[in-house]
């Protein structure tokens, strides 16, 4: 296994995937500094869950197009150069989509926990007066790391069966504005299990009151949906049998 | 082991039509395998099933006299080494970057990728980004990768297609020598008959999924002997002079067609036939081409 991994790792060189994180995670640094820019000290009380609302909520508007680009530069080497007929002689094709996943996992894992770090890190440097529990932080990779691997999958199963990579990145950018439509939906409407990208929102443990009179927005935290993560693991599990086995049936 | 590869009415049914049907290759040990037929006859297909890349439909291979299945798969394959179509490579990454990878995966000393750039001859260009490659190079690279590891079994398909004249040239003596110099067993599919007459010793011929010729190539020559035709006047009388000599011969468009001979025995031949009185009219000699006899074989005009 370990000289798949070790292999995937030698053909990502030079594809600038860990650049595209980083240019990701430095754009919502700015959105969020800019979002906080806006809030006068007062709204600031509520800061830690201004943050972890809004994050995810960026996260939902950049996140599937970030991983429609992950994924296909994982996979396209493969899909332009013609290698799955050289590559499935020498590992097994399971293995092979297997690895493709763990290598696209592994940079989803480090921009989580940035995300994390920022997060953190931008309570300390405007000084929120409240406290973020710590088990937000754990939650907040729950929510965004799960959703995440699944949009992955997808992408992942789309860039190795169409050539053309307009395709992925067309159902990256679709996936975008479903995510962000599924914000304005209220908790548990149907409709938002349909689609993978509203299950950013679905598992918000924050949530926010608007007051129209005063114009001031309250934030409060809910319990983390549990089964709606449990939900998203059983899609989870469910896509990567389905995945694989599409990969599996390809004919080269 | 009597064969390298051995198929058992190995087929392949794409809905309702065959692409390959009933196929029965024997490929020997230490021989280049021509395996000829013309576009869409079924090649490519066979050696996909034959590398596990296509589900066969129906059918047994064995490899190294073991019969493959989905557990061993991999196993036997990385005893073998493989070119399909069009070469397989990463264009951002250079030559040699392309080599490791292959190395990693078939678990081989990095030492051997100075020596499989060394034979095919770009240890001068293993730097450079393989998308600023001429198809030649690629060509050349997708066959290093299927060296790595000393295969004892190498399967290439058109592995000329693309190349220019010498580039042809090359690789086609890079194929013949690999049996003498690294026992290799090497099947090479194309649809040139004059390339596989250069390169292989054993030859199948494919033809719509089946295989309608399979031995060695020294067999087709011999096939392909000519003949000489005489065309008499007495036709009862130079039959039975024949049959009375022990002479095999057929009736063809009104000419008696027997083995091809010296030049003096042709003369005996036809004083005894006159002397008989057949009244010998005339006396041609025809000689059948390895393209005639793939003409006869397949029905079908191949490239020369």
């Amino acid at each position: 296994m370990w000289r798949e991994w070790k292999t995937e790792w030698m053909k990502v060189r030079y594809r600038k995937i860990g650049l595209i994180v980083l240019a990701f995670l430095g754009m919502i640094i700015l959105w969020v500094a800019w979002i906080l820019s806006r809030n006068d000290m007062e709204q600031l009380q509520d800061g830690y869950e201004l943050i972890f609302l809004n994050v995810p909520l960026i996260d939902t508007i950049l996140l599937p197009t970030m991983i429609a680009m992950l994924g296909s530069r994982l996979c396209d080497a493969e899909v332009k150069g013609d290698t799955l007929k050289l590559l499935c002689t020498l590992e097994k094709r399971s293995r092979l989509f297997d690895m493709k996943l763990l290598t696209g996992a592994s940079y989803l894992a480090v921009f989580v926990l940035l995300q994390a770090a920022q997060i953190f890190l931008t309570g300390r440097l405007y000084g929120f007066a409240g406290t973020a529990k710590p088990v937000w932080y754990v939650y907040f990779v729950l929510q965004v790391y799960t959703v995440s691997i699944l949009i992955l999958l997808l992408q992942v199963v789309l860039s190795f069966f169409f050539e053309n990579q307009i395709l992925p990145l067309a159902a990256g950018l679709l996936g975008s504005f479903v995510g962000l439509f599924s914000w304005f939906f209220p908790s548990g409407h149907p409709l938002k299990y349909l689609f993978l990208w509203a299950y950013y929102s679905e598992l918000c443990f924050v949530r926010q009151d608007w007051d129209e009179i005063t114009r001031i927005s309250t934030f409060y935290d809910v319990p983390f949906p549990f089964p709606v993560w449990c939900l998203t693991l059983a899609l989870l599990l469910a896509g990567y049998l389905a995945g694989k086995r599409l990969f599996l049936r390809k004919e080269i | 082991m009597k064969y390298m590869i051995e198929t058992n009415t190995l087929g392949k049914k794409y809905g309702e039509k065959y692409s390959v049907k009933d196929l029965n290759l024997k490929v020997r040990p230490g021989c280049v395998y021509g395996f000829l037929g013309p576009n869409g006859a079924g090649k490519s297909t066979t050696m996909k099933m034959l590398l596990g890349l296509v589900k066969p439909t129906a059918g047994e291979i064995q490899m190294f006299g073991n019969e493959i299945h989905s557990r061993n798969r991999i196993e036997v394959l990385k005893r073998t080494g493989s070119l399909i179509e069009a070469p397989s490579c990463y264009g951002h990454l250079n030559g040699r970057e392309n080599l490791e990878i292959v190395q990693t995966l078939k678990q081989v000393p990095r030492e051997e990728i100075d020596e499989v750039l060394r034979i095919v001859r770009l240890e001068g260009q293993q730097k450079k980004k393989v998308r600023e490659y001429s198809l030649g190079m690629k060509q050349r690279l997708g066959l290093a990768a299927a060296l790595l590891g000393r295969p004892k079994l190498l399967l290439l398909d058109e592995p000329t297609n693309g190349l220019d004249p010498a580039g042809i040239q090359e690789m086609r003596e890079l194929i013949s020598d690999l049996p003498k110099h690294y026992g290799m067993t090497v099947m090479v599919s194309s649809h040139l008959l004059s390339e596989i007459d250069q390169m292989a010793t054993d030859v199948g011929i494919i033809d719509r999924g089946k295989l309608i010729y399979q031995g060695s190539l020294r067999k087709l020559h011999e096939k392909a002997k000519g003949s000489i035709h005489i065309q008499v006047l007495n036709q009862t009388a130079a039959m039975r002079i024949l049959e009375e000599h022990g002479e095999s011969f057929t009736l063809e468009n009104g000419m008696l067609v027997l083995k091809e001979r010296e030049e003096v025995q042709v003369a005996e031949l036809v004083a005894l036939l006159a002397g008989h009185g057949a009244q010998v009219t005339g006396v041609s000699g025809q000689q059948k081409s390895l393209e005639d006899i793939f003409l006869t074989l397949t029905g079908k005009q191949v490239s020369l």
